[in-house]
Parts: C-alpha cells; sequence; structure tokens
C-alpha cells in the first residue's frame, strides 16, 4: 500500500479520479450493490479494478470508458482484512450510516422522503448497500459496454444488483440529452465547486485545501478521520467520503408553484407571467436559472454573471436582493456572519452530480426524474449533514427572521415544527409564502468511502 | 429540534479514576460554562454520579443534556471548544472500557460519544424519548429574554 507522510502532496495516482476533477463524460450510470461474502466481494473489485480512473491527467485521450468505485461501511466490513478494533476507527456518522438516529437528525427523511419507502440504502438486511459503481463512457454503446462489464462481474461473483429506478427496474443512469449542469428544475448546476488547492503551507483558513477532503493530511485533530498511523488509517488514506443520495424531483410541484406564486412577483418582474416565475424561482435559488447570483444581477439574469462565484452577502443584511433562505445562499453563507456554534471557515462540499430520468413532456408529468447526487467531503458529519441540516433549519445565522425556517428548495417540509413559510424581501414590503411544498423527495442513500487505488489493489488481493 | 445526549460511561473502581469523577462532578459548572454559553444551542446539561450497588464509590458518570438541532454536525464545537474537550476528555480517561478509537481528535470523540450515548431514538432522527414542553431554540429564548424591559418597582 502507498504510504506518503502527511505533509507530501498526494499521488494522483493513487486517487479516484472523480475527487479531484468533474468527469464531463456525458453518459454515466450508477450501479448499486450488496456483496454477498468476502470472497465475491474480492472477486468483483478485482474484475472491475482494470476500468479504474485516477485522478492523473488522461492527456489527450479521453478514455471511452472508465468507473469509480464506493464502499460503504458494510461494504467495507465484508470486502476488506480490517480488523473489528480498526474498523472502529472509522468515524460515527459513516459507521451507523445515513439512517442512523444521528444522521437523520440532520437529514430529516420524514413522510415521502423516509427510509422505509426508499429503493436502497435503509438498514434492513435486503436493502443495506455495499458499493456503489460510478461508470462513465463518452457514447451510449460505450456506457452499455461498461456496464455490461460491471454487471457481468457481478453476476459472476455474487453481488446482487439494486435497480432503484421505475420500481426496481432500472438503473440509476445520467439522463444524458440535458444540456451540461442543467438540473431538472431548469437551474444551471454545478457552478460554485471548491476551488480544490493543495496550499503549501497548509491554509486552516481555505476551505477548498484539498486536506478538508482527502484523507490522511489533517489540517488539524479534528480530522478527516480515521486519522493516524494505524491500519484504519493507512485504509482510509487518499480516499474521500461520497454521501450518495438518489432526490426524486417534482417538477409538476415546482411548476406549479411558479405559476400559483408568479402573480405575487413586484410589478416590475410582471413583463410577462413567465418573467415573473422565473423571478420567484430565482428568489428561491439564490441565483437566475441561467446562473447569475441574484447579488449581483438582482433585476434580471445576465449571461456576464452566469458562472460568478466572487461574491459575497455582507452588503444584503436585509435580503432585499437575495432572501436568506435561498437555497444557494444557505449552501454556502460565503462572509455571513454565523452563529458562534457553526465552524469557520464555512465547509463546503464537492458535487459531482447529474441528473436521472427524461424531463417531462409538454402533455405529461409523468415518469421518474430527478437528481443523482455524489458529495464528496471529508467528514460527513462536519461538511455533509451540517449543510444538510442548514437546509431543514435556516438557524444558522442571526439573519433568519425565524429559527425554524427552511431553504427554499430541498428541505423535508415534513420535518415536526419546521416552518413551511418562505420569506421574499421587497422594496415594497415582504412577499410571504405559507408552505412550501416538497419540491424533492428522498429515493435512497448511501455513505461511501472512494478509497485510493492502492487500498481496492489490497482488497482485490 | 431538540435532541436529547444521555452519555453514560461506567469508570474505573481505582482511586485516581474515582477522585476524578467527583472532581469531574463538583467543577461541572465551572467547567464547562463557557463553552455551552458559546455555543448557544445546549438548553441544559447535568451531571451526575451513579453510585455502586455497594453504596461505596462511584459506578458510572451520567451526562445528560438537551440542545438545539443535530448532534454530530456540532461535536466539532465541542471538541475545539478546551473546556468542553477538557471535560469529555476527562470522563474518556477513566472510562472502564478504553475507548476506541482513542479518545485523542474528533473522530474519537464523535465515537465515543455515540458508542456511550443511551439516546436511542424509536426511529431515526426522530426522539420518540424526549419530551418537550416548548420547541423554542436556546436562541429564540435567550433573545427574548435579552429583550424583555423589567418594570420599574414601585416604591
Amino acid at each position: 500500500m502507498t504510504k506518503t507522510n502527511n505533509n507530501s502532496i498526494p499521488d494522483k495516482s493513487n486517487i479516484q479520479g472523480m475527487i479531484l476533477r468533474g468527469f464531463t463524460h456525458p453518459y454515466s450510470c450508477h450501479l448499486i450493490f450488496q456483496f454477498n461474502d468476502k470472497k465475491g466481494a474480492k472477486s468483483f473489485i478485482k474484475s472491475i479494478l482494470p476500468y479504474i480512473q485516477s485522478a492523473e491527467s488522461w492527456g489527450d485521450l479521453k478514455p471511452d470508458i472508465m468507473l469509480n468505485i464506493g464502499l460503504t461501511y458494510n461494504g467495507i466490513i465484508t470486502a476488506s482484512d480490517l480488523s473489528e478494533t480498526y474498523l472502529e476507527y472509522f468515524p460515527n456518522s459513516f459507521i451507523e450510516g445515513p439512517t442512523s438516529a444521528g444522521s437523520q437528525g440532520s437529514l430529516n427523511d420524514w413522510g415521502v422522503s423516509d427510509p422505509s419507502g426508499w429503493a436502497f440504502g435503509n438498514d434492513t438486511d435486503e436493502q443495506h448497500v455495499d458499493c456503489v459503481v460510478h461508470t462513465y463512457a463518452l457514447t451510449s454503446e460505450a456506457l452499455a459496454l461498461i456496464v455490461s462489464i460491471v454487471s457481468d462481474a457481478a453476476k459472476a461473483n455474487g453481488p446482487t444488483e439494486f435497480l432503484p429506478v421505475d420500481n426496481g427496474t432500472k438503473r440509476l443512469e445520467e439522463y444524458a440529452l440535458m444540456p451540461r449542469n442543467v438540473v431538472h428544475f431548469g437551474y444551471l448546476d454545478g457552478i460554485d465547486q471548491p476551488d480544490l488547492v493543495w496550499n503549501d503551507p497548509a491554509d486552516p483558513n481555505d476551505s477548498g485545501d484539498l486536506r478538508n477532503f482527502l484523507i490522511g493530511y489533517p489540517l488539524s485533530d479534528a480530522g478527516p478521520g480515521p486519522t493516524g498511523d494505524n491500519p484504519a488509517g493507512d485504509f482510509a488514506k487518499d480516499g474521500c467520503y461520497n454521501a450518495f443520495r438518489m432526490l426524486y424531483q417534482d417538477v409538476k410541484a415546482f411548476d406549479d408553484f411558479l405559476i400559483d406564486n408568479a402573480p405575487r412577483a413586484p410589478k416590475e418582474a410582471q413583463q410577462t407571467p413567465e418573467y415573473a416565475q422565473e423571478w420567484i424561482a430565482a428568489k428561491l435559488n439564490g441565483r437566475w436559472r441561467n446562473g447569475s447570483p441574484l447579488e449581483l444581477s438582482p433585476n434580471a439574469p445576465d449571461v456576464a454573471t452566469s458562472h460568478a462565484t466572487d461574491f459575497g452577502y455582507k452588503g444584503d443584511t436585509t435580503g432585499m436582493k437575495c432572501p436568506f433562505a435561498a437555497h444557494t445562499r444557505v449552501g454556502n453563507p460565503r462572509d455571513e456572519v454565523l452563529n458562534p456554534s457553526e465552524p469557520s471557515p464555512v465547509p463546503r462540499l464537492i458535487r459531482r452530480g447529474m441528473p436521472y430520468g427524461a424531463p417531462p413532456t409538454l402533455k405529461s408529468y409523468d415518469g421518474e426524474r430527478g437528481l443523482i447526487g455524489l458529495f464528496l467531503c471529508g467528514s460527513i458529519a462536519t461538511q455533509f449533514e451540517l449543510l444538510y441540516s442548514w437546509m431543514n433549519t435556516t438557524n444558522f445565522a442571526n439573519s433568519f427572521p425565524t429559527q425554524q425556517g427552511q431553504d427554499g428548495l430541498i428541505a423535508n417540509r415534513d420535518m415536526p415544527g419546521a416552518d413551511r413559510s418562505y420569506n421574499i424581501p421587497t422594496a415594497d414590503g415582504s412577499i410571504t409564502i405559507d408552505s412550501l411544498p416538497h419540491f424533492v423527495i428522498t429515493r435512497g442513500t448511501a455513505y461511501c468511502l472512494l478509497p485510493s487505488i492502492s487500498t481496492l489493489k489490497s482488497i482485490a488481493g | 429540534m431538540a435532541n436529547p445526549l444521555t452519555l453514560y460511561v461506567p469508570i474505573k473502581q481505582d482511586a485516581v479514576s474515582q477522585a476524578a469523577a467527583q472532581l469531574a462532578y463538583q467543577n461541572f459548572v465551572k467547567s464547562v460554562t463557557t463553552g455551552l454559553d458559546e455555543s448557544a444551542i445546549v438548553h441544559y446539561a447535568r451531571v451526575a454520579l451513579i453510585p455502586n450497588a455497594s453504596g461505596q464509590g462511584t459506578y458510572a458518570i451520567l451526562l445528560i443534556t438537551t440542545f438545539d438541532g443535530p448532534m454530530n454536525p456540532y461535536l466539532g464545537f465541542f471538541w475545539k471548544n478546551p473546556s468542553t474537550q477538557q471535560a469529555f476528555a476527562g470522563i474518556a480517561a477513566i472510562a472502564l472500557t478504553p475507548p476506541n478509537p482513542p479518545v485523542k481528535d474528533l473522530t474519537g470523540f464523535e465515537n465515543f460519544i455515540n458508542k456511550n450515548n443511551l439516546s436511542k431514538s424509536a426511529s431515526p432522527g426522530k426522539p420518540g424519548d424526549l419530551y418537550e414542553a416548548y420547541t423554542k431554540t436556546v436562541k429564540e429564548i435567550t433573545s427574548t429574554a435579552k429583550e424583555l424591559v423589567l418594570p420599574k418597582q414601585s416604591v
């Protein structure tokens, strides 16, 4: 196994590619497995390992097919040779998994999102996930090839595959015909990723420092864990956690909401009914659907700002430009003054998600569609779950008018005590939406480690 | 939404550990007040020493708190805060079963707290074992209290 000291620059050839770079292959499929036994798990990983893509540059020859591999804690128990003593060195949130009481305190998958209704990932014997294989390809034919390679390896070695789409009949596959980085609600996504850097010396005030995401190079005793010179630390080094979520997006509920509430937009936004809907959509998200942040383009979307990330909220203390609970303002509050109990700097996530399912047609909203969420982090609890808890309860700063409010887009509205109202400050007074509907429903979750390639090789034997 | 932590840690029976438990009990409020005040999410925190069946000495330390929001994302705050880190690390140091992994970093701290937390909800994230007379957060309560203007006493 490759071992480096904490100060050395990580070896990109030992790191799974998606951690350091967003793959731009137009086709991807995310295969979800439960192992049968240790021997089969090892053989399965060995079979697909030749197709793994590291974080090294591929130069001019972009691979036609490639994959990355995630293992849950259960998967590590089954596939690895780590002793029980060192298995316990992994962080509790990863060990216990997304349906645990601790994690649900943040995720709040209530009602329509209750884990009992998930397509994969709840704690039952039938539903627990061991492994997620993320396959990528340049063409649909190439995707079919890499998927068949993985699927055949599973059939030969015992892992059982979950088919989470359309009542257990289809795989979770990216909808390739969507414009790049656009999600089903029509927003341009993936604009504001942390700038992953390897500061020398390490910079604890830079949330984009790779040491916050990559295990084995901790900036402090806060992790990421497991840390230290021990079998668990060695196993996890050069890995990164992936909170993998299948999130159904109710486009009909979203479109209906925009249509119903557009008449409430102020006069200047009532140029056309469609424009008024865009105004409401922007106020829910904090960016116009083209990506322009409300802080920089408060009155209309602007091509020039559609990918802007250099702005803050300090100058908008009333929420007049961007509502406090707008999705992107909650997900990354930037320079906002937060409560003393909140971390500084604001934690970030590496998002590698993509849409699944075809968009609705002019005639029908039928069909399953949503986001394949890949939220990469060095700490599930203090990065992913913290930000998710902010979405569900916007109480992390004094600026919020209510301490029980929720973000505009993804919060679980069935959460007990949640204030579903949404406040949009305007020059003519606040527009208060009494009750936000469910726009997003959780269909499944798996907390995975994206192990180093040397660790995967050691598992494969 | 408030959540409970019921930390139950049986401790060693040697004289040093027993004395340390007594000291932790006597100094509890003094030692954690700064950290808990700063957090502004903890409603109440109290500690109790569970006596041995014989009546002599302490069998376990019991720490009970109720706090706003989820626990795990905020353990980092209590780990970074010197006073609360010292209080928890002190309990871990005298635990009858040595924590695995050791409580030397945030991961060890997170695991120690969760392993010894008796408050296991009836369903995930949905406490079935905590009664709440109110739903206000610590921040809401304290800010309201600050705004209250007490009437002048008539002479």
